[in-house]
């Protein structure tokens, strides 16, 4: 009997066959859930899309995005109080991303490039008076000309920008810069009226009979007073006036010595703006230095040009003797309240000093002026109330940024406006303008793959030299060169914005991961739901999901 | 960020049966593709043998042929002189196989092939123990390792393959770790470019074997290289000694306390192995002049 050999063994298919996808109970989702820059954000800025833009070198599509949600990004790159950088996942491995020296470089190069906004791609006969052209008004403004509503608008100045231009020293954010970026807005076609003063609640009545809805963002331009000083006083000025007058550079009459009292970021204003025109300054707070309203940077730089901070002490009386004023002053224990704003104070006795100056500038926080409307709007403390639509207790009338809020900063008011514009919009029009949900959880540093990311020093914007400051009005903060800024770009995570690296799809070892033009797929035949993909993901932009 | 740059050229197909998270089928994915089509692989019983096939389908679209545990080496000796025979001298040769393949039963196939510097590229997938037929020691299990057949730990020390392979003084033995794709492919690519005896071990995080998550092979591969437990690094001729991550900035204490077969040890095993990884560490460093 002759033995057969025997028969090789030969594979007939591959083994596609098989759904491994069966063994899965959860699969990839690609999220793309918010940055937590983002979730800080006034404006809800999309942060981590615009800076992935700029390492890309698209600086126009970078510019479009952040215009997306703020017309401003020149202004708010040099004086945003930045809380997108406190919060910035980048933090727990280096130093947050130098995200306000970006914004500014994208909106300085638009400036320059004479980028403007693309015209509305509808028009709407429903218009909309805004009364009050500083950074909420035209943020209205702004947002509502895209959706395509006509839009008055109505500033009692003469110029537009409120606290920007007579608020905001040129040392911090230059005129032109301001005008650059309001023309833009204007350009869009916004009926501006200027020296138009809405005093009295039947101006503001007939306004809105006028017109469809009306959104007032006065701001808050009347200083509080401080108690026990008389500000009849020739050696007295009051802080707002003596800023707008020194940034319509009148002279100041006030003498050499001066002290301003305050801590907040208005008062750092005033005491550096006094400083460069001759004076010399001291500060007196009743917070203690560590806990100062002022930004902290703010008050590093006051202290580079030598002003002389006296903190956790309060004014009790004032002694004149011809030129020379005596403050009698007292230490102070300083005690938070629970709201912004609030707080008490124990003087501490036998603690008694005193400063001579030839003049004070007392700077501590502005009121809005709401008795000219209080036949109409109903107020809630220091600010209009609105429900959180923003709207008034009159129906069809809005409000927002300092006159309606307490949260006085500059991003906060372009942030207010941009919301109230999309609130008028949905009472008015059928316009669909949905954000993220604000209950997304924001990326955490712990999804973040930071082995894909180096640990990288920050490239910080420089700052003039002290001597060159003080001897004119020109900018302290002087921008990132191109590469710096491309450099620090590309320091972000990019925290919930896949970058399209391929990293999931080329450590799928199950090839369960195609490739599209603008993302990736999950194939659920193969995908075997092990989280590889996520866990290699350098971004977070991945998460997996149980499937039922 | 670096990209990870080389491209699936469709030489490895889904519904393969790894693990699910398995490291060992993203290198496959990574040699198969880098390769080419021009290839033959061979395979002796491991977790490799039960990727690329289980009859009737295979998941490789080159030829396989699986061959028995101790004869790797010697069975792409024979496939591979048989395609010179047949004309395709250029067609490259794999050898996949297991570290139970390589350090035990196959050694002696591939110490003989090595010896006559046989013209095939041999890959190791090393992932310390028998971890197909359920996590059985190796020679090449790490010391005080648990694994089924040494629940109180393995009592002595991983076997050192790189250098013997390197005594034979062969054109090329390399490590490499899924951790780092684009160093696994470069590799791939060198070795395959040359002729003679090459050699390339992969460290594979094993997920059951070792005890740890689905998701996190990569990772412990990473935590593996950078702490200097598995260096990088290329012997060419036997001697010529280069580095290709000469950090060591990663913690091992770490690296072990992450894995479940190393989750008994004291600190004074902890620390004696520590020195062990310093030694080698230097001794390599030394040779590559870094």
């Amino acid at each position: 009997m002759t033995q057969q050999p025997p028969t090789p063994l030969w594979t007939n298919d591959t083994s596609e066959a098989r759904m491994t996808g069966t063994w899965r109970s959860a699969m990839p989702n690609y999220k793309n859930l918010p940055s937590p820059c983002r979730g800080a954000c006034p404006v809800g800025g999309r942060i981590a899309e615009w800076i992935r833009e700029i390492e890309l070198g698209d600086y126009k599509k970078a510019w479009t995005i952040l215009a997306d949600n703020n017309p401003f990004p020149s202004i708010a790159g040099r004086i945003c109080h930045h809380p997108c950088e406190t919060d910035c996942n980048r933090n727990q491995l280096d130093e947050t991303v130098g995200i306000c020296n970006l914004e500014r470089f994208v909106g300085d190069l638009a400036l320059k490039e004479n980028w403007s906004f693309p015209a509305p791609t509808v028009s709407r006969d429903t218009s909309i008076a805004v009364v009050g052209g500083g950074p909420a008004g035209l943020s209205a403004c702004y947002q509502l000309r895209r959706l395509g509503f006509k839009v008055s608008l109505y500033e009692y100045q003469k110029q537009l920008g409120g606290l920007l231009r007579y608020g905001i020293p040129a040392y911090r954010l230059e005129k032109k810069i301001l005008d650059g970026e309001i023309q833009r807005i204007i350009d869009m076609g916004v009926d501006v009226h200027l020296n138009a003063e809405v005093g009295s609640a039947e101006a503001l009545k007939e306004l809105h009979e006028k017109h469809d809805a009306v959104y007032l963002a006065t701001g808050a331009s009347r200083s509080k007073n401080l108690p026990g000083l008389d500000y009849s006083q020739s050696w007295v000025m009051d802080s707002a006036d003596f800023l707008a007058e020194t940034n319509a550079e009148m002279a100041c009459d006030l003498g050499k010595d001066l002290v301003v009292i305050g801590g907040g970021s208005a008062a750092m204003d005033v005491a550096r703006t006094a400083r460069r025109l001759g004076r010399n300054v001291t500060v007196l707070t009743l917070e203690p230095e560590d806990k100062l309203p002022a930004h902290e940077v703010e008050v590093v730089e006051a202290k580079e040009e030598e002003i002389t901070f006296v903190s956790g002490a309060m004014m009790q009386s004032v002694e004149v003797n011809g030129e020379q004023i005596t403050l009698k002053c007292i230490r102070v224990e300083f005690l938070q309240g629970e709201a912004r704003g609030q707080f008490t104070i124990n003087p501490i006795p036998g603690s008694e000093f005193e400063l001579v100056t030839n003049g004070v500038i007392p700077s501590i926080g502005q009121d809005a002026d709401l008795s000219r409307w209080q036949d109409l709007l109903n107020s809630e403390g220091p600010v209009i109330s609105t429900d959180k639509q923003w709207q008034t207790s009159t129906p069809g009338i809005f409000a927002g940024g300092d006159v309606a809020s307490m949260d006085r900063f500059v991003t906060q008011a372009i942030g207010m406006g941009k919301e109230a514009a999309f609130a008028i919009a949905r009472q008015l029009a059928p316009v669909s303008n949905e954000t993220s949900s604000p209950d997304d959880p924001m990326v955490p540093y712990s999804v973040i793959n930071t082995s894909y990311h180096s640990t990288l020093r920050r490239h910080l914007a420089a700052n003039s030299e002290v001597e060159a400051r003080l001897q004119t009005f020109d900018e302290v903060q002087q921008p990132l060169s191109h590469d710096e800024a491309v450099a620090e770009a590309s320091r972000c995570f990019s925290c919930g914005t896949c970058i399209l690296c391929d990293n999931c799809y080329l450590y799928c070892p199950d090839m369960a991961i195609i490739k599209l033009e603008d993302g990736y797929e999950v194939k659920d035949d193969y995908c075997k739901g092990c989280g590889l993909c996520v866990a290699e993901c350098p971004t977070g932009s991945i998460a997996m999901q149980e499937e039922k | 960020m670096e990209q990870i740059n080389y491209t699936d050229e469709g030489q490895f197909f889904s519904g393969h049966v790894a693990c699910a998270g398995c490291v060992e089928a993203v290198s496959l994915r990574v040699i198969l593709n880098t390769v080419g089509p021009d290839a033959v692989a061979v395979v002796p019983p491991s977790c490799t043998a039960v990727i690329c096939g289980g009859y009737p389908f295979s998941s490789v679209k080159i030829p396989v042929y699986h061959t028995t545990l101790e004869s790797g080496a010697a069975s792409a000796t024979g496939v591979k002189r048989a395609l010179v025979k047949k004309g395709k001298p250029d067609t490259t040769v794999l050898c996949l196989a297991g570290d139970g393949g390589t350090y035990d039963i196959g050694l002696q196939a591939l110490s003989s092939a090595a010896e006559r510097n046989e013209d095939i590229l041999y890959i190791c997938f090393d992932n310390e123990g028998y971890m197909n037929t359920g996590g059985q020691k190796s020679s090449s299990t790490p010391v005080n390792a648990v694994t089924g057949s040494t629940p109180a730990g393995k009592s002595t020390k991983k076997k050192n393959m790189i250098e013997i392979l390197a005594a034979h003084r062969i054109p090329y033995v390399a490590t490499a770790s899924p951790s780092d794709l684009n160093d696994m492919a470069a590799k791939v690519k060198k070795a395959q470019g040359m002729k003679g005896t090459k050699v390339i071990i992969i460290l594979i995080p094993c997920l059951p074997g070792w005890g740890v998550a689905d998701n996190s092979a990569v990772k412990i591969a990473r935590m593996a290289v950078e702490s200097g437990v598995f260096p990088l690094f290329e012997i060419e001729g036997g001697l010529d000694y280069t580095m290709n991550y000469s950090s060591k900035n990663g913690s091992v204490k770490e690296y072990l306390s992450v894995q479940k077969r190393f989750r008994h040890l004291n600190e004074d095993q902890i620390s004696s192995i520590e020195n062990d990884v310093d030694e080698d560490w230097q001794r390599i460093a030394d040779k590559a002049g870094v």
